[in-house]
């Protein structure tokens, strides 16, 4: 067999030198040994290396004489069969044999020096997939940059150099990018200003104050003052220490702030009153701390809350009215006799009256909202008006002239009397019928005299201020000044002043759920509901058994402590709440 | 010589049964339960607190798992310093890292109910998917870490990178020598393939694996099988063939090793800026809220 052997060899400056020798033998040895058939002094070769030998099946077969392995093809192996028209490469210490074949059967075998030091970490390097991507650090450093810049210092820096005005919702706010501070929507009181965060948020780092929130709401009513706050509030629980003693080290207000109960962010709803434990906190055992309040102690409306104490007229021609408590079962004397029960009879007089009235709201049997009149808000009724409500059966007629009724006017006395004596003089129906007197003496002329027959008034003029008389159906008889006259009639306004009570708010009840009219045979009857009447629907706050877990906000406002809620107050807005239809419970 | 890839993982395995104990199942998963207990006792306040009207980062609870959140996450990213220090026993690098993941992954739970599920366009919502993003990369990580290192010495068969750069080499000097009789056409396209670099084709052919502008896949096309050629395959074309073959193979390795790799590898890219990102929108975060206060 015969093989070409060509060295490849370099001159110090770099030409190449190329030997050529041919070696006819059966197999080819390859060592440092000088006797092997291609001699390679590198002492990383061993003396006897390797052999090659022909295939059987007309390749070579490449095999390691000693211990030592060596490569092919940039791999490691002890022994290998290669086809030599394929070629190979044999790699033995620092030696590269190229193993080919010519169309002539020659194998040759071009031996070269390996280049060292092609930069092996480096290519190592590039594995990893860091070769391929942007830095680690550089990402960072650019994340970071940008972070720090679009939301701290573009937003601190138009903060600190803003223009100081007054909140102003009208105007949008002058800080850029700090709606990415936003924690949530402001609620719908403040939408307006929601891009206007530094109305609120004045200073860097100072809590929103109080005092911010009364540049706009300055007309706040207080709850009371504030030594007298402050006596009345309990001693702070040990959890409630701790966290007013943590968000003190922060800067906040305290329990007494407007951000203590009034929170912000929570999203786009109605600002929620305080919760029933927030009043309890003082109120559940004022009297201990405020030995003085009139204030009976409440936490709780269905477990701790003082009977109603309604404002009545307890005497007759009293000036203003006095607040009992329904539990000493007080009668209201206002001056007017009105039995509710007589008129509420379905099978009485007045049900037989009203349903021969017919029209005009009338034609069945008297209920209370043909004398009661709601008023506008929902919340009360109107004051009862005698030519309204009353008129239509009790009658102020005295006269008749010609289809025209003459009727007394209601509530002005002395102007009554008057009327009825005038009436005197009202034309009268002629003596002789079909004849007319002459001349001037006739009906118009200037000596025409009433000659006729005194007319019987519907009205006695003497008898309606006596005992018995007409007024009297109503009023109670009396001598002012020596002249006949009536009880003034006093009726207050609301009864209970100090709560937010609203009959639109319960107008799927009947009037009798609360009010026992059908029954009450006198007007000294207070026809209030008492509390207990009250409580079997309302319960506090955490009773979710009650058919209405009520809390203290339901009935009463904070800031206006001696009204009634403020407009806008939830229980303002319960008139526009759909209710359930209980009419047939 | 190379043994079969079975035998290998199954010797891997039973290597690592013996003597080695992952970081995930440290002490008995110790970290893992101080975690779950942390969730727990955290779902439990959540749930118990009725808080109002809404479960808010700025209530009492919001602001004490948000500091116990800031914590953990200041704590976890010292892991990057902490690795470069070694040290064993109690605090071994072991320990930490299991820590890391275990109590990492409880941030799930203690970020998202401090955020009291209120997210917005905002640099407080920012911060916790940042946080997210910075867990779910580990969460890929710690995945990686279990299943590819066994598919990546498979696809080695023993061989170093170092020798799959060197075979080839190989394979390309005795290229260069082969394409010697070629035309001009066909010594463009094996120019073109012997001077493609190994390494490109960037990080998305990488991870995918997927290299449509291969230089050696285009000249094994533009070096067509010619039946007619079929009873003389000892032609220069045949053994240009060959080797273009050969060096197709050996691609292949080395580049399902850089795939392995870069899949083992990408997540950092993401965990690490991402964490970093995380820091700075937390500094934002908690200035901004008390700049706010």
């Amino acid at each position: 067999m015969a093989f070409l052997i060509r060295t490849i060899d370099h001159t110090a400056a770099g030409r190449e030198i190329v030997r050529e020798r041919m070696v006819e033998s059966g197999s080819l040895t390859i060592g440092r040994a000088a006797e092997n058939d291609i001699h390679l002094p590198d002492l990383a070769v061993e003396q006897h290396h390797v052999r090659i030998v022909p295939a059987p099946d007309g390749g070579l077969r490449i095999e390691a004489v000693g211990t030592l392995g060596f490569g092919l093809d940039g791999r490691s192996v002890d022994a290998a069969n290669i086809d030599p028209r394929e070629g190979g490469e044999l790699a033995l210490g620092s030696s590269i044999l190229a193993i080919t074949q010519g169309d002539d059967g020659v194998v040759g075998i071009t031996i070269r020096q390996l280049e060292t030091g092609e930069g092996e970490g480096d290519v190592l390097r590039s594995f990893a997939l860091a070769s391929t991507l942007p830095g680690k650090r550089a990402l960072s450093w650019a994340f970071v940059g940008a972070i720090l810049a679009a939301f701290l210092a573009v937003p601190i820096v138009t903060h600190l150099t803003r223009e100081r005005i007054d909140p102003d919702a009208a105007r949008a706010g002058q800080v850029a990018l700090d709606s990415s501070w936003s924690t949530g929507r402001l609620s719908l009181a403040h939408h307006g200003l929601e891009d206007n965060c530094e109305a609120c948020h004045v200073d860097a780092f100072v809590s929103v104050r109080g005092s911010t929130c009364l540049t706009c709401h300055q007309d706040l009513g207080e709850h009371t003052t504030a030594p007298r706050l402050a006596d009345g509030r309990a001693p702070l629980g040990i959890g409630d220490a701790v966290q007013w003693s943590v968000a003190g080290l922060f800067g906040k207000e305290g329990p007494g702030a407007c951000t203590t109960c009034h929170t912000e962010h929570e999203g786009p709803t109605r600002m929620e009153p305080a919760s029933q434990k927030f009043c309890a906190d003082c109120h559940a055992a004022l009297d201990t701390r405020l030995t003085d309040t009139a204030l009976g102690n409440a936490s709780d409306f269905g477990k701790a809350h003082p009977q109603f104490r309604p404002a009545i007229f307890t005497r007759l021609q009293q000036t203003a009215p006095v607040r009992i408590s329904l539990g000493d079962k007080p009668r209201e004397v206002n001056g007017l006799k009105f039995p509710h029960d007589l008129h509420l009879d379905p099978q009485g007089g007045a049900a037989r009256m009203a349903i021969r009235l017919g029209g005009g709201g009338y034609g069945s049997p008297l209920a209370c909202k043909d004398c009661h009149t709601p008023n506008p808000d929902g919340i009360g009724f109107a004051p009862i008006d005698m030519e309204e409500d009353c008129e239509s059966c009790h009658s102020l007629v005295y006269d008749k002239v010609g289809s025209t009724f003459r009727t007394l006017r209601h509530g002005d006395v002395r102007q009554a009397q008057a009327d009825l004596i005038a009436m005197d003089r009202a034309p009268r129906r002629p003596v002789v019928t079909g004849r007319t007197r002459p001349g001037q003496f006739a009906r118009g002329g200037r000596y025409y005299s009433n000659f006729g027959p005194p007319v019987s008034s519907f009205v006695g003029v003497n008898r309606a201020l006596e005992p018995g008389g007409v007024c009297s159906e109503c009023h109670l008889p009396t001598t002012r000044n020596g002249l006949a006259d009536v009880m003034p009639v006093n009726l207050p306004d609301r009864f209970l002043i100090h709560g937010g009570f609203s009959h639109a708010a319960h107008r799927q009840e009947k009037c009798s759920s609360c009010h026992k009219a059908e029954t009450s045979e006198t007007s000294t009857d207070l026809l209030l509901p008492d509390l207990k009447s009250c409580r079997e629907c309302h319960l506090g706050e955490d009773a979710v058994k009650a058919e209405v877990p009520s809390s203290c906000a339901m009935c009463h406002s904070y800031h206006v402590p001696g009204g009634s809620a403020a407009q806008g107050h939830p229980v303002m807005r319960r008139g526009s709440v759909p209710t359930v239809n209980r009419m047939g419970k | 010589m190379a043994s079969l890839p079975e035998n290998d993982t199954d010797f891997h395995a039973a290597r690592r049964a013996s003597d080695h104990e992952s970081f995930l199942v440290h002490r008995r998963m110790r970290w893992a339960k101080v975690a779950g207990a942390l969730c727990l006792s955290a779902f439990l306040g959540y749930f118990l607190i009725d808080q109002q009207p809404r479960p808010n980062g700025g209530s009492w609870y919001g602001y004490t798992l948000g500091t116990i959140g800031l914590g953990l996450i200041v704590w976890l990213s010292l892991l990057g310093v902490r690795k470069r220090n070694m040290s064993e026993g109690r605090w071994s690098l072991k320990a930490w890292t299991s820590a890391h993941v275990y109590l990492g992954l409880s941030l799930i739970v203690i970020g998202t109910l401090h955020t009291g599920f209120q997210l917005g366009w905002n640099v407080h919502t920012l911060a916790w998917a940042l946080m997210m993003l910075v867990i779910v990369s580990g969460l890929y990580g710690v995945a990686v870490y279990v299943l590819l290192p066994g598919q990546l010495s498979a696809n080695r068969k023993e061989t170093t990178r170092a020798q799959m750069i060197a075979a080839l080499a190989a394979i390309d000097r005795q290229l260069k020598h082969a394409a010697q009789p070629l035309g001009r056409e066909q010594s463009d396209l094996v120019i073109a393939a012997l001077e493609q670099d190994v390494f490109g084709g960037g990080a998305w052919a990488r991870l995918t694996g997927r290299y449509p502008n291969c230089a050696t896949r285009r000249a094994l096309c533009g070096l067509p099988d010619d039946f007619r050629t079929m009873a003389d395959n000892t032609g220069p074309e045949e053994r240009v063939r060959v080797l273009l073959r050969r060096r197709d193979a050996q691609l292949g390795q080395i580049r399902r090793h850089l795939r392995l790799k870069a899949l083992l590898e990408v997540w950092l890219f993401v965990h690490i800026p991402a964490t970093i990102a995380l820091l700075a929108a937390l500094f934002a975060h908690v200035t901004s809220v008390f700049y706010y206060w």
